[in-house]
C-alpha cells in the first residue's frame, strides 16, 4: 500500500498524470456546479410552485370533489383545505360588481400566505391565520372602488349580507391572469350555503388543498390518483410558468448544455492524456515485467494510481462545486424569499461518478493493454505496441460516453440522441479536416510549398485539427449562445421596462391619456382589450369537459383577452402564417393556446363578446415572450375588425421613481385601474443579473476545459515530434529552419481549425439558438473570420510553446530515449 | 557450487511473417554454469536479442526447452517466469530503459521494491550507486545525467539485488568507445566481485574475449 502511493506520488513527475488530474477537475467541478445549480433551481421553483397552488398537493375539478379524499388524507395525518370559486354578483345599494368569488375552509392556505390590509391606503400585511369571521368577506382594493364602499360596509353576495371586514391584497392561487378584471372576494366556506349562489350553472371551480410531509403526499397521491373521475385532476404549476421560472429554465438549459460540452471536451482531453500516459508507461512496465513483476502487481500499481488520481479529482472538483452553490443558494434564497430546502446530494454523487466514469471507461482499455505488455519488448529496438482489438477500446468508450451523456441529461432516449450526435459531429470534424488538409495539400503543391503535402496523408494532423476545432466550436458555440441570451434578457428588461400595466381605459380616454404623458415624454401604445368567450371551433360548440388539461378547463371557464391592431408585437415571434398586412380579416393566435385547446391555422374560431358573436378564421401562429412586461394577448384580431365590440384599451407604462405621478393619474382618471408590476420587473432583473453571473462562470470551464484538451492533443504527439526533430536535426536542418516548420504547420493546423469550428458553431449556434433558447437566426461571418484567427493564434502559441524546449536539445540526446 | 544455471536444448523460435514462417532461431542448445561468464556475438538480425529473451524467460520458444535455476520454463506461464526471475535476475540493456520519472536512487529502488528482500532499500541501492561512483547523483533524474551515467544507474539498478544471473543486451551499445570501456571494467568487477552469472550479448569480438565462454550466431544457429 505504502509502495502503490509512492508509485502514485513519482507519476506524478510526469506531466501527462497531472493533465489527467486537471481534466478530471474540470468535468467534475462544473457537473457538480451545475448540478447544485439546478437542483436548487428545480427546489426554488417546487417551492414557489407549491406556495403559488397553497398546498403541496392540489385537487381540482369543474364539479364537487369526492369528500372521501379528505377524510383519507385526515387519517394520514395530512392538513387539509378546501376552496370554490365562481364568478359572482356583488351589490351595494344601485351600484353592482361581478367579483370573483372564493369560498375556502378556514384552514387555507396550507401553503403561501394571505397578505391583508386594514383600508385601501394602508400597507399591506400577513394574515397570520386569521381568516374572514361568519358573516366577513375579504375583498380586493377594487371592489371598494367599484362599489364606493369603505372597511365596514355592508355588500349583498346572493342572499346573505356581508361586512366588509380587510382589503385582501394576496392570496396564494391567485389567478394567473393579472388582468382578471373582477376582483377576488374570500368568504369563509360556512357562509356559501346560506347565500344560494352555488348552483351546477355556476362555472364554480372546486379544490381540495393538501400539505404535509412529502413521502405521505407521495403516498396519498398514489393512493388517489388511480380512483380520480375523469373530471378530477392534479392541479400543477408546470402548467402556467411564470416569467420568472421561464428565464430560470432558459438558464438552467444553457447551464446544462455548458456542462455537457466541458465534460465532453474534458472526456477527449482525458482519452488523450491517458493514452499517452500508457505510451509512456509501456517501456517501464516491460522493464518491471523483465525484473519479475506479476501483471496482478502491474495492474494493482496502475488502477491504484489512476483510482487515487479519479478520487482526488472527485475530491477538489466536488468542492469547487461545493463553493460555487454558496454563492447560488445565496441569491437564489433572496429569489425565494425563504430558507431554501436542503440541497440535493445527488450532484455530488454525480461529480465523483463522473470521474470514475471517465477513467474507467477512457483508461481501463489502455491499463489491461499495459497490463498484457511483453517483456520481450524492451530487447528489441522499436517498441511495437501490443496489437489490442479496437472493438474492445470502441465499446468502452461509448459506454463511458454515454454513461457520462446520462449522468447529464437523466434521460436514455435523450443521452443517446446526444452520444449519436457526438458520433456524427466527430466524424463529420474528421471528415471535414482530412479534406480542408487535403485541399491544402493540393493547394500547396502548385505554390511549392516543400514540406506541406505531408500534412494531407498525416493523421496526427488530422487528429490536431479536429481536437482543436471541437474545443474552439464548443467555446464559439457557447460565446454565440450566451452573448444571445445575456443580450436578450437585456433587452427583454431595459432600465425603462414597464412597471405599471394600466387597464380599463375607456376608448374616450385615449387621448386625453396621451395628453396626460406628453410632457414626461412617453408616448403610450395602447392596446384594445376585448373580452370574449370561446364559443365555438369550426362551428362545434366547445365544451369545458372535452379538454383533459386543468389548464384548458380553466381558460374555457373565463374570457379571453382578444385584441386588434395593425403592428406586429415586438416580443412575439411569428411562427407560422403571415401576420396582418392590411389584412382586414384573421386571427393570429398564441402557439400554446392552440396546442392547448386544439385549434390551429385555418381554423375558425367563435367568441361570445358580451353577448355578440364575433367569427373568424386564424390566419398566423405567434409565440410570446410573456416576460416581456408588455401588454400580450392569446389571440389578435385583424385592425379594425372588432371596432363594434365592447372594448377598453390596456397599456405598460415605466414610471420609475416618479411614484406620484400614479397618484395624480389615478385622480385624473378614476376609471383607470393601475397594476404596479414593479416588483416582479425588480425580481427577473436581480434574477437576469445572477444568472448572467452564473453563466458566465460556467463558460469559464468550458474554456478551461478547452485549453487542457489542446495542451492534452500536443503532449501526446510530443514523443514522436521529439523523434522527428531529432532526424531533421541530424539531417542539417538549422534551429530557425526547424522554428520556422514548427510555426507555419500550427498555425496552418490552427486557422483550418478555426474556420472549421466557425462554420459549424454559426450552423449549430443558429439551430440551439432557434429551437433551445427560443433565439432569432442570425448570419453573421465575423465569428468565421476571427475564429480561424484565434485558432491560428492559439494553436500556434501553444504548439510552439509546446515544442520549443526540443530546438535546444541536441539530435544525439533526441534521438536516445 | 559449480551447478547449472540455464539449459536449453535444441530452440526454436519461428515468427509468422507475411503468410509464411520465419525462423529467428533454428535449434540452439547450450549450457551455462553458474559464474561463468558467456558471451554471445553475431550479426545484427541474428537472433541474439531473441535468444537471450528465451533465456531469462520473458518469451517461450516455439520448440525446444529452457531450464532456469533448473526450472523447465514450458510448463509455466507469464507470472510464474516472472516469479522465477524475482530477485535473481538482473538486466542491462541498450538503451538503458531508465524510469523517466524516477531518479537514479528511485530507479535503483525498483528491484527491491518489488522483491522480498529484507534491509533497508535506500541503504541498499545508495550503496549500489556509490560502487558504481555516482554517489553525488541519488536525486538526478535520467535526463539529468549522461549516456555513461544512465548505464551506470542501470548497472546498480541490475545489481542491487544481486542476482545470481546478469543479462546483458549490447550494454556498449549507445555509448562511445571510452564510455563503453569504463561500463564494461565496472560490468565486470561487479560480476566478479558478485559470483554473478554473466550472459552478455555484444557484437564486439574484444569484449567477447574477455568471457570465459563465447557463442557466435549466424542466422540462427550456433557457428
Ligand atoms: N516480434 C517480432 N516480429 C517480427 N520479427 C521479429 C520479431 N522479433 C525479432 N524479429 C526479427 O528476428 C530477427 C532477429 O532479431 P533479434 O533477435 O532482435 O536480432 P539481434 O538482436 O541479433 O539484432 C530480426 O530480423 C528481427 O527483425
Ligand atoms: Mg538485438
Amino acid at each position: 500500500m505504502n509502495l502503490l502511493f509512492k508509485h502514485w506520488q513519482q507519476r506524478w513527475r510526469m506531466p501527462e498524470l497531472r493533465l489527467l488530474l486537471l481534466a478530471l477537475i474540470v468535468s467534475v467541478s462544473v457537473v457538480t456546479a451545475v448540478g447544485f445549480f439546478t437542483s436548487r433551481v428545480e427546489n426554488a421553483m417546487q417551492a414557489q410552485a407549491r406556495q403559488l397552488l397553497g398546498g403541496d398537493l392540489v385537487l381540482t375539478s369543474a364539479r364537487p370533489l369526492d369528500a372521501t379524499y379528505l377524510q383519507r388524507a385526515k387519517a394520514l395525518g395530512l392538513e387539509t383545505a378546501e376552496t370554490i370559486s365562481f364568478p359572482s354578483m356583488a351589490s351595494r345599494g344601485d351600484k353592482l360588481q361581478l367579483t370573483q368569488l372564493k369560498a375556502a375552509s378556514n384552514t387555507y392556505p396550507l401553503r403561501g400566505d394571505l397578505k391583508t390590509a386594514a383600508t385601501p391606503d394602508a400597507p399591506s400585511l400577513l394574515a397570520n391565520g386569521q381568516f374572514p369571521a361568519r358573516g366577513e368577506i375579504w375583498a380586493e382594493a377594487r371592489l371598494f372602488t367599484e362599489l364606493a364602499a369603505k372597511v365596514g360596509d355592508a355588500v349583498n353576495l346572493g342572499r346573505s349580507t356581508f361586512t366588509l371586514a380587510r382589503v385582501l391584497t394576496e392570496e396564494p392561487d391567485r389567478s394567473s391572469n393579472m388582468f382578471q378584471l373582477a376582483p377576488v372576494v374570500l368568504m369563509n366556506m360556512d357562509d356559501l350555503q346560506a347565500t344560494e349562489l352555488l348552483s351546477p350553472a355556476s362555472r364554480a371551480r372546486f379544490n381540495q388543498l393538501f400539505a404535509g410531509k412529502a413521502a405521505v403526499i407521495q403516498q396519498f397521491q398514489k393512493a388517489i390518483e388511480p380512483q380520480l373521475k375523469p373530471t378530477e385532476r392534479v392541479r400543477t404549476l408546470d402548467e402556467d410558468l411564470a416569467s420568472v421560472q421561464e428565464t430560470l429554465q432558459r438558464a438552467t438549459r444553457f447551464l446544462g448544455l455548458a456542462a455537457l460540452l466541458s465534460v465532453v471536451l474534458a472526456g477527449a482531453a482525458v482519452v488523450l492524456t491517458s493514452a499517452s500516459l500508457m505510451r509512456r508507461e509501456l517501456p517501464a512496465v516491460a522493464v518491471l515485467k523483465a525484473m519479475g513483476m506479476s501483471r496482478r502487481q502491474v495492474l494493482l500499481d496502475h488502477a491504484f494510481s489512476l483510482l487515487l488520481t479519479a478520487l482526488l479529482a472527485a475530491a477538489i472538483g466536488v468542492a469547487v462545486g461545493f463553493v460555487l452553490q454558496f454563492a447560488l443558494a445565496e441569491w437564489l434564497s433572496q429569489l425565494v424569499g425563504k430558507a431554501l430546502p436542503a440541497p440535493s446530494l445527488l450532484p455530488l454523487l454525480s461529480g465523483v461518478l463522473t470521474a470514475v466514469v471517465l477513467l474507467l471507461g477512457f483508461a481501463l482499455p489502455q491499463l489491461l493493454r499495459l497490463v498484457n505488455t511483453s517483456p520481450m519488448q524492451i530487447l528489441q529496438g522499436a517498441l511495437q505496441r501490443p496489437q489490442q482489438s479496437l472493438l474492445w477500446v470502441g465499446a468502452s468508450l461509448l459506454l463511458a460516453v454515454f454513461g457520462l451523456l446520462w449522468l447529464q441529461a437523466r434521460d436514455w432516449q435523450l443521452a443517446g440522441m446526444l452520444l449519436l450526435g457526438l458520433i456524427v459531429g466527430t466524424v463529420l470534424f474528421w471528415g471535414l479536416a482530412t479534406a480542408a488538409l487535403r485541399l491544402v495539400q493540393a493547394l500547396s503543391k502548385r505554390v511549392g510549398g516543400g514540406w506541406l503535402p505531408s500534412l494531407g496523408r498525416s493523421r496526427r494532423a488530422v487528429l490536431l485539427v479536429v481536437v482543436f476545432a471541437t474545443g474552439l466550436f464548443a467555446l464559439l458555440l457557447l460565446t454565440t449562445v450566451r452573448t444571445d441570451l445575456l443580450n436578450r434578457w437585456a433587452e427583454t428588461l431595459p432600465a425603462d421596462a414597464p412597471d405599471h400595466f394600466l387597464i380599463n381605459i375607456q376608448p374616450a380616454e385615449a387621448a386625453p391619456l396621451q395628453a396626460f404623458f406628453k410632457p414626461h415624454g412617453v408616448e403610450l401604445n395602447l392596446y384594445p382589450m376585448i373580452r370574449g368567450r370561446l364559443v365555438e371551433i369550426n362551428g362545434k360548440p366547445v365544451r369545458v369537459d372535452d379538454y383533459e388539461n386543468p389548464r384548458a378547463q380553466r381558460l374555457l371557464e373565463r374570457e379571453f383577452n382578444l385584441s386588434s391592431f395593425a403592428e406586429f408585437p415586438v416580443s412575439n415571434v411569428l411562427l407560422e402564417g403571415q401576420w396582418f398586412a392590411g389584412a382586414t380579416q384573421g386571427l393570429s393566435i398564441e402557439q400554446e393556446i392552440g396546442a392547448m385547446l386544439q385549434f390551429g391555422m385555418g381554423d375558425k374560431l367563435t367568441f361570445d363578446v358580451a353577448g355578440q358573436r364575433f367569427s373568424d378564421t386564424v390566419t398566423s401562429v405567434r409565440e410570446v415572450r410573456w416576460d416581456s412586461m408588455q401588454p400580450n394577448f392569446f389571440v389578435i384580431a385583424a385592425p379594425n375588425s372588432m371596432t363594434q365590440m365592447p372594448q377598453t384599451l390596456i397599456t405598460s407604462v415605466h414610471f420609475g421613481e416618479k411614484k406620484a405621478l400614479v397618484t395624480e393619474l389615478i385622480q385624473q382618471f378614476p376609471s383607470i385601474t393601475a397594476i404596479d408590476v414593479g416588483a416582479v420587473v425588480t425580481q427577473i432583473r436581480s434574477l437576469v443579473e445572477q444568472v448572467s453571473f452564473a453563466v458566465q462562470g460556467i463558460f469559464v470551464f468550458t474554456l478551461i476545459a478547452g485549453v487542457v484538451v489542446l495542451i492534452a492533443a500536443l503532449q501526446s504527439q510530443k514523443a514522436e515530434r521529439r523523434r522527428e526533430l531529432a532526424i531533421l536535426k541530424s539531417l542539417g536542418a538549422g534551429r530557425a529552419l526547424l522554428q520556422r516548420r514548427i510555426w507555419s504547420e500550427f498555425l496552418l493546423l490552427g486557422a483550418l481549425a478555426g474556420a472549421l469550428a466557425g462554420l459549424l458553431a454559426l450552423t449549430a449556434g443558429n439551430v440551439l439558438a432557434y429551437y433551445l433558447f427560443d433565439l432569432g437566426i442570425s448570419l453573421n461571418i465575423v465569428p468565421l473570420v476571427v475564429s480561424s484567427l484565434i485558432g491560428s493564434v492559439l494553436v500556434g502559441v501553444a504548439g510552439y510553446w509546446n515544442l520549443r524546449g526540443l530546438l535546444q536539445v541536441l539530435p544525439l540526446s533526441l534521438l536516445k530515449s | 557450487m559449480n551447478n547449472t544455471a540455464i539449459q536449453t536444448d535444441n530452440l526454436v523460435k519461428t515468427i509468422p511473417q507475411a503468410g509464411r514462417e520465419l525462423q529467428i532461431l533454428r535449434g540452439v542448445s547450450l549450457t551455462i554454469d553458474s559464474g561463468e561468464s558467456v558471451a554471445i556475438t553475431g550479426l545484427s538480425g541474428s537472433g541474439k536479442s531473441t535468444l537471450l529473451g528465451l533465456l531469462a524467460g520473458l518469451d517461450l520458444p516455439t520448440s525446444g526447452s529452457v531450464k532456469l535455476f533448473g526450472q523447465a520454463l514450458d510448463g509455466l506461464d507469464e507470472d510464474q517466469r516472472a516469479a522465477l526471475r524475482l530477485g535473481r535476475v538482473g538486466f542491462v540493456f541498450q538503451s538503458f530503459h531508465l524510469l523517466e520519472n524516477l531518479t537514479a536512487l528511485e530507479n535503483v529502488m525498483l528491484p527491491l521494491e518489488l522483491g522480498t528482500q529484507t534491509g533497508d532499500y535506500t541503504v541498499l541501492a545508495t550503496q549500489a550507486l556509490q560502487r558504481v561512483g555516482l554517489a553525488e547523483r541519488l536525486g538526478h533524474f535520467p535526463n539529468q545525467l549522461s549516456g555513461g551515467e544512465q548505464q551506470r544507474v542501470a548497472l546498480a539498478r541490475a545489481f542491487v539485488t544481486r542476482p545470481q544471473i546478469l543479462f546483458a543486451d549490447e550494454p556498449t551499445g549507445n555509448l562511445d568507445r571510452a564510455t563503453g570501456n569504463e561500463i564494461i571494467a565496472l560490468l565486470f568487477a561487479l560480476q566478479e566481485k558478485l559470483q554473478t552469472t554473466l550472459v552478455l550479448v555484444t557484437h564486439d569480438e574484444t569484449l567477447a574475449a574477455r568471457c570465459q565462454t563465447h557463442y557466435r550466431l549466424v542466422e540462427g544457429a550456433l557457428a
